[in-house]
């Protein structure tokens, strides 16, 4: 007998508490009877193959394809989220496919794609789906790759990255003001997930979407910088991505090509080895450099490779051993 | 009554507060998940598998 029918979920740091029938803050787990459940379990909303550069994941098996899934939900509610019709979705109001694990992973095998990526939404929330599949990939010689805001529990976050071989986790601003005001989370948490996957041992590439106005000052970037050369070191791949004006900030303007150059630069005197602006064409920022003799390695036009001139793993010029996934 | 048999009655009474009190705490207590379960039934509308190699439409 229980006097008490609502549950706690712990599974992020929201830890929301849920009445009888209602769900948490991610829409996509309900409190059934003093039970904790998910709804969206083998039911992807999305289902797609990309390339592996769209994730973005420039150090990580370049130029492969990557089968790609998301359910509906998501625990933050960024107000600039581009794919908020999807992540601020309720479950009832939207598509899904029936396809649980072990057929997502045929599906994956039978189409020779090397990795599964969960995507799109944030894997968080679909937490259970995401590790019954990563396990099964990977007893399936697929790797896993995580494409992630990072706002979970550590205990659930250090089980999950046993399966995984590759994350980009995005560090959205540098202050609990940015996170609280723009996503509805806190940054710590993020930080403390960041420096768990680093030192899992899987390939972390970080993300900063840099929105005008609001974390596009140069000593705001300086201090992100500084964080990611400190606790994840100055090899982590960093991509600064371009805002465009999406769901709750259509207000602002899209990020200047200058902007993101001159974060590029602090970046790079900073220290970070590889650093990349995305969702605009960029000629340098797209491409990978040998950060010993500075010679080009990898060239991008988009999401293709144009060439990769590395020699297992290394610069052909210099013998630099380049930080990542080759094959 | 003894003044050994009142304090053993004290005792007594003063346990079986307390073991009650635990009980209902942890009844009342809402339960702690980290892992759900699965629904195995969608409460929105369902899709056949569509075609996969078609470009996706979000970012990530």
């Amino acid at each position: 007998m229980r006097l008490e029918l609502k549950v706690q979920c712990e599974l992020c740091p929201k830890r929301c508490l849920i009445e009888p029938g209602q769900s948490g803050e991610c829409r996509v787990r309900i409190n059934i009877d003093g039970v904790l459940r998910t709804v969206v379990y083998g039911f992807p909303c999305s289902i797609h193959i990309d390339p592996i550069e769209k994730k973005p994941l420039f150090h990580f098996l370049p130029g492969t394809k990557i089968l790609s899934i998301a359910t509906v939900g998501c625990n933050l509610h960024c107000k600039n989220c581009q794919n908020w019709e999807i992540s601020q979705a309720n479950p009832e109001d939207s598509e899904a496919t029936f396809l649980p694990p072990e057929r997502l992973v045929a599906v994956t095998r039978y189409n020779h794609y090397p990795s599964l990526a969960y995507t799109y939404t944030d894997p968080i929330i679909f937490y259970e789906y995401t590790y019954d599949t990563a396990k099964l990939a990977k007893e399936a010689n697929i790797r896993n790759v995580l494409v992630t805001a990072g706002y979970i529990s550590s205990e659930p976050w250090r089980e999950l990255l046993k399966y995984v071989d590759a994350a980009n986790i995005d560090l959205k601003g540098m202050t609990d003001d940015f996170y609280v005001r723009v996503c509805s989370g806190t940054l710590k948490p993020v930080q403390e997930a960041l420096v768990l996957a680093k030192a899992s041992g899987i390939l972390v590439e970080v993300t900063n979407l840099i929105i005008p106005t609001l974390n596009d000052e140069p000593e705001q970037i300086r201090e992100l910088v500084r964080w990611v050369k400190a606790n994840l070191g100055g090899d982590t791949p960093l991509h600064f991505s371009r805002f465009f004006p999406h769901y709750k900030m259509r207000h602002l303007p899209p990020t200047s090509l200058k902007t993101l150059d001159m974060a590029r630069e602090i970046a790079m005197s900073e220290g970070l080895n590889y650093v990349y602006i995305g969702n605009i064409r960029s000629k340098a920022g797209q491409n990978t450099y040998c950060p010993s003799c500075k010679k080009l390695l990898i060239e991008r036009s988009g999401y293709t490779i144009l060439q990769n001139r590395l020699k297992a793993g290394r610069c052909p010029d210099c013998s630099k051993e380049i930080h990542g996934v080759w094959k | 009554m003894t003044r050994r048999k009142f304090v053993q009655k004290l005792i007594r009474a003063g346990s079986v507060i307390i073991v009650g009190a635990c009980w209902l705490a942890k009844k009342a207590a809402p339960r702690k998940f980290v892992r759900a379960i699965g629904l195995n039934k969608y409460p929105g509308p369902l899709k056949p598998l569509g075609d996969i190699h078609k470009k996706s439409k979000w970012s990530g």
